[in-house]
């Protein structure tokens, strides 16, 4: 080397030195190669991880439409006043040296040595921050003349722990509030209008049940990412709003914000931008579903209060329900921003009579009554062990075998072939019939028409009601099914149904035998059309099964549901509508507790028009006085509207335009 | 070769050492600009690049000053700068002298420049020293001579020490073995000296890594601290409840923070670097503003140029220090000899220290990088020294 050339041989000392010198450099390159290139993803990670936060932005959720383009949920934008206390650093800096020099100033004038320790200093530091921050929030409230709430300890903890995002001020400004903080908050350093996206629900509790509502969710339970802040985001949690979450709620972005070392946001860039979620299309028809909720609501019931009911109604002809109401019903509004205590009192929700958090037409029980009666019928006709014109003479009552209490019988006593039987809904007659079949052939039939099944409109929501067999009675019950059992549900008591099994079965009935899937959805579609995303559709019309029954039979059922509305002697006339051809079949179920009856579930089942069923109209109102009384009206109103429906020219839906 | 030697062309001054400590300068404003970004509301005469740069013209003047006087006159000087310079470190520890910052007392202000005299002390040191080596090997054997030198060692080193400052006075240990090993005093008398040191640094560390507090040897408490954090130490107490522990785990965050971030600078740097001015340790703070520019300036450098610039900076101060083994080899007699090393030994411990510092192969002490550092009183001493050795090689043929 050209050092150790220079120096002379025999300098012993000057060698140790070079070669010490040497090591030393040496050892110091090594060092910052392990450091710098051996080592560096470690470092930059870590520096990465200390100076970028990163933020979840959820996506903007999707609307829901009616069958017409009716938006039913959909996004309203939201005001809130942020304030950033990145920008207010040079405030907080200048009023911090105003409040030292003046502590100081009060320190010193009794010991002219006083300091302020570190500690100390810091603690003045923190007044000084929310002295400045409480200073600018109050501006700002008597700005928009709102007193505007500022706990220390929430502005704390929102510096210790959230400085890289700004801190929410004031949420959901009124009109008048936006214009004056847009005019006039120029001079208020930090402040920010941000616009959040809010679910509303124009119409209100209208068709609420089948949409559900959302409820506020920060899990991470979905994400492997971790996030050092989540903006607020709700999922739904029932209707529609639930079952189809995942594609209503879109995919979240992610924003990284680079911080310096107190926490302060120096810049953000977005990472991912969010993708907006997919718009849901039902099959209902908002007006129908309107008319519907306003029929049932002015139910003619024996008792004050919201009458509690359902009301399906649904084309026969594929399955498509165009309104499905229950009442009393709740604002999904109510859960968007977040329930408080007193709204959920003011709608009762938790009351246990009430329960309008349950969707009655297909989340409860109920026994079908009379109404049971067409799939004894049909099972009879079917069987051959029923004649239609064969006479049966009632005495008014049923006595099954000597020494059990008599059957009532409201239809009275007299001559009944089928029609009659059917029309006036004589118990003694179908008990008759009933007993005649046998448990095995009455349920059988209820299979056909998939009793006992949910209809899988909407996961979770439903009740699969039951159709009691041998063997399910043997089960549940531990006991024998015995002819009076038979006897029970051949005039459709100990057999469980929903409204809305009801009207699948109807339409089957209508239609001449096909026993669809209800369906409630028909599609989803990207809101951006140029997303990536397919929109999906659900075919109308999936067959769930066919009931194999002969024509005659179906026949001599829909002549007798005619006659319930259209003869003088039907129980159902009062859901007559001219020009409509309404047939009919009403129920009035008992409620037994022990062997008293403590109400009665009133029901009508129609479809219309007779020769061509274009509507399955399912009414059930709890403790109505009877199936003629109480529903038959409220189908009528129902008709109404669905002819009213018919006479106006149909909006040529431009649905595209309707869209947004 | 021989005839080059002896050549009257043979350029007066080593151009080479000269050329890389200008390197050095560049680099150094260059970092200083990029720690210390211009502010507006400073005078531009008082920006911290501006003050740099004036500080190397001074230290420059100074240096060709001390070239304009032969050593051998310097020299006889070297008592009454080594007073001077003993009164000083008296003068900057009573109250209404010294200026009292950042839990030192380390400066005398004199308005205009905060003087550093353990900065000058060194110098003086090195004079001395080499003044009192420098007589026949004969004398060298004595212990008296032996002891009169660690004597010389040891005044200063406590006074220091005082300040408190440990950088600073450890780094004349070095010095002052180096020079003593060099002057050739007997390596016997040196091995003995070096084992005790050694078995006092090994109790001592025992003693402030592991003794229960009560028998702990009195340190300043940072500087215990600044030991443990170097040695991965908890700092809870085995017994400390839980307050006393989140305390313990905060000061710990404080004390360490220093070394982690000129970590992740030097780290981040990378092969290539992010670039002058891209560096987001000081851009964010993370870097305290307060030590980015002459403590830490080195990681400052490190993360903007990466290894290559960490490569660049440690080829130029090899180049002056490996100049100035050359010129002590070439010195006429064992004073130019004994400055040169001296010096070389200085300067190569405050960047061994400085560099390893920054890396975590020291521990951190407030020790300056040699012309990279911001600091009037570091870089007038290191121009200086380089001064001397200008100065060793420029009157070694005066026979």
């Amino acid at each position: 080397m050209l050092i150790f050339d220079q120096l002379r041989k025999n300098d012993r000392q000057l060698q140790v030195l070079a070669i010490s010198v040497l090591s030393g450099l040496g050892l110091l390159l090594l060092g910052l190669w392990y450091v710098q290139v051996l080592s560096a993803k470690r470092y930059q990670t870590s520096q990465i991880n200390q100076s970028f936060r990163t933020v979840r932005i959820p996506a903007i959720r999707g609307k829901i439409f009616d069958a017409n383009g009716v938006a039913l949920a959909e996004n309203r934008p939201c005001y809130n006043v942020n304030l950033y206390l990145d920008e207010l650093r040079p405030y907080f800096r200048s009023a911090y040296s105003n409040n030292l020099s003046w502590v100081m100033r009060q320190l010193t004038r009794t010991n002219s040595k006083a300091r302020l320790t570190h500690n100390q200093r810091i603690e003045l530091g923190k007044l000084t921050r929310y002295q400045v921050v409480s200073n600018l929030v109050y501006r700002v409230s008597s700005l928009l003349h709102q007193p505007v709430p500022l706990q220390d300890t929430k502005f704390l903890e929102h510096y210790d722990q959230r400085l890289f995002i700004p801190m929410p001020v004031l949420t959901n400004l009124n009109p008048t509030q936006i214009a004056l903080f847009a005019e006039q908050s120029a001079d208020l350093p930090g402040f920010d209008l941000e616009v959040q996206p809010v679910r509303v629900y124009p119409h209100h509790a209208a068709a609420g049940h089948l949409l559900g509502h959302l409820q506020r969710d920060d899990s991470a339970a979905d994400e492997d990412v971790f996030f050092n802040y989540r903006m607020p985001d709700f999922r739904g949690v029932v209707g529609i709003e639930g079952a189809f979450d995942e594609q209503l709620r879109g995919r979240n972005g992610v924003k990284s914000v680079l911080v310096d070392s107190l926490g302060y946001r120096q810049s953000e860039n977005v990472w991912a931008p969010a993708e907006a979620g997919q718009s849901v299309y039902l099959t209902i028809d908002i007006a129908i579903q309107q008319a519907a909720e306003k029929a049932l609501h002015s139910a003619p019931v024996p008792y004050a209060g919201p009458v509690r009911g359902a009301v399906v109604v649904m084309d026969p002809r594929n399955g498509d329900l165009i309104a499905m109401a229950s009442n009393p019903a709740y604002d999904p509004n109510d859960f968007a921003v977040r329930l408080t205590q007193e709204r959920a009192e003011a709608a009762k929700l938790d009351d246990p009579i009430l329960r309008p958090q349950i969707n009655r037409a297909m989340q409860e029980n109920y026994a079908p009554g009379s109404i049971f009666k067409i799939v004894v019928g049909l099972a009879g006709l079917e069987a051959g062990t029923l004649d239609p014109n064969e006479v049966y003479h009632s005495p008014g009552f049923y006595v099954i075998a000597r020494g059990h209490k008599p059957i009532d019988d409201l239809a009275g006593p007299g001559d009944f072939n089928f029609r009659r039987a059917l029309v006036k809904s004589s118990n003694s007659y179908f008990i008759h019939e009933g007993l005649k079949l046998g448990v095995d052939r009455i349920a059988e039939m209820g299979k056909r028409f998939h009793f006992g099944e949910r209809t899988g409109i909407l996961p979770r929501q439903e009740a699969p009601g039951i159709l009691p067999t041998r063997e399910w009675r043997e089960k549940n019950l531990g006991g024998a099914w015995f002819d009076g059992n038979t006897a029970n549900l051949s005039i459709g008591q100990e057999i469980d149904v929903t409204p809305l099994q009801v009207a699948v079965m109807i339409s089957a009935v209508a239609n001449g035998g096909t026993v669809y899937w209800p369906r409630l959805v028909a599609r989803t579609e990207p809101q951006d059309p140029f997303s990536a995303d397919q929109a999906v559709k659900f075919p109308a019309g999936r067959v769930h099964g066919e009931l194999g029954i002969s024509k005659n039979s179906l026949n001599a059922v829909r002549g007798a549901m005619l006659a319930d509305v259209e003869d003088a002697e039907g129980t159902g006339t009062r859901a007559f509508v001219p020009g409509m051809r309404i047939c009919a079949k009403t129920g009035t179920a008992q409620i037994q507790q022990g062997r008293k009856t403590i109400g009665h579930t009133t029901w009508i089942a129609s479809f219309a028009p007779f020769d061509n069923a274009r509507y399955v109209v399912v009414v059930m109102i709890e403790d109505g006085t009877s199936g003629g009384a109480t529903s038959a009206p409220v189908a009528q109103q129902v008709y109404l509207a669905l002819q009213k429906r018919e006479s106006q020219p149909k909006p040529t839906k431009p649905e595209s335009l309707v869209k947004n | 070769m021989f005839e080059i030697h002896l050549s009257g062309r043979q350029s007066r001054v080593d151009w080479g050492m000269i050329l890389a400590i200008f390197g050095l300068m560049i680099i150094g404003v260059a970092f200083i600009y990029s720690a210390k970004p211009p502010s507006e509301t400073t005078a531009w005469y008082n920006q911290f690049p501006v003050r740099q740069s004036m500080w190397y013209l001074m230290g420059a003047a100074a240096a060709v000053g001390i070239c304009l006087i032969d050593y051998h006159s310097l020299a006889r000087w070297s008592m009454v700068a080594y007073w001077m310079a003993i009164l000083l470190l008296i003068a900057v520890l009573l109250p209404h002298v010294g200026a009292y910052r950042l839990g030192a007392w380390r400066w005398i202000d004199l308005g205009f420049f905060q003087l550093q005299p353990s900065e000058f002390a060194k110098l003086a040191f090195i004079f001395i020293q080499a003044h009192f080596l420098s007589r026949p090997t004969e004398e060298l054997r004595q212990p008296t001579v032996f002891v009169k030198a660690v004597g010389l060692t040891v005044l200063p080193f406590l006074l220091i020490l005082k300040e408190p400052d440990l950088g600073s006075a450890l780094v004349l240990l070095p010095v002052g073995l180096v020079m003593t090993y060099v002057a050739g005093v007997p390596t016997r008398f040196l091995r003995r000296l070096v084992s005790a040191a050694g078995v006092l640094v090994a109790l001592l560390l025992v003693d402030i890594l592991f003794a229960p507090p009560a028998w702990q040897i009195k340190l300043e408490d940072y500087q215990r601290r600044r030991l443990w954090v170097y040695f991965n130490r908890d700092f809870a107490a085995d017994k400390s409840t839980e307050a006393e522990r989140q305390k313990a785990r905060l000061q710990e965050r404080n004390d360490s923070w220093n070394v982690k971030q000129a970590l992740i600078s030097v780290g981040s740097g990378g092969f290539w670097g992010k670039g002058w001015r891209q560096g987001q340790q000081i851009a964010l703070g993370y870097l305290p503003p307060i030590v980015a520019h002459n403590d830490f300036i080195f990681s400052v450098i490190a993360e903007e140029k990466g290894f290559l610039g960490s490569v660049l900076v440690l080829s130029l101060y090899t180049v002056v220090l490996f100049t100035g083994i050359r010129i002590a080899g070439q010195a006429r007699d064992r004073l130019g000899k004994l400055l040169a090393v001296g010096v070389v030994t200085l300067l190569f411990s405050h960047v061994f220290i400085n560099i390893g510092m920054n890396i975590r192969l020291m521990p951190v002490t407030g020790i300056p990088l040699p012309l990279l550092s911001y600091g009037g009183s570091s870089v007038l001493c290191s121009l200086i020294a380089a001064g001397i050795l200008q100065n060793v090689y420029l009157y070694r043929r005066n026979y």
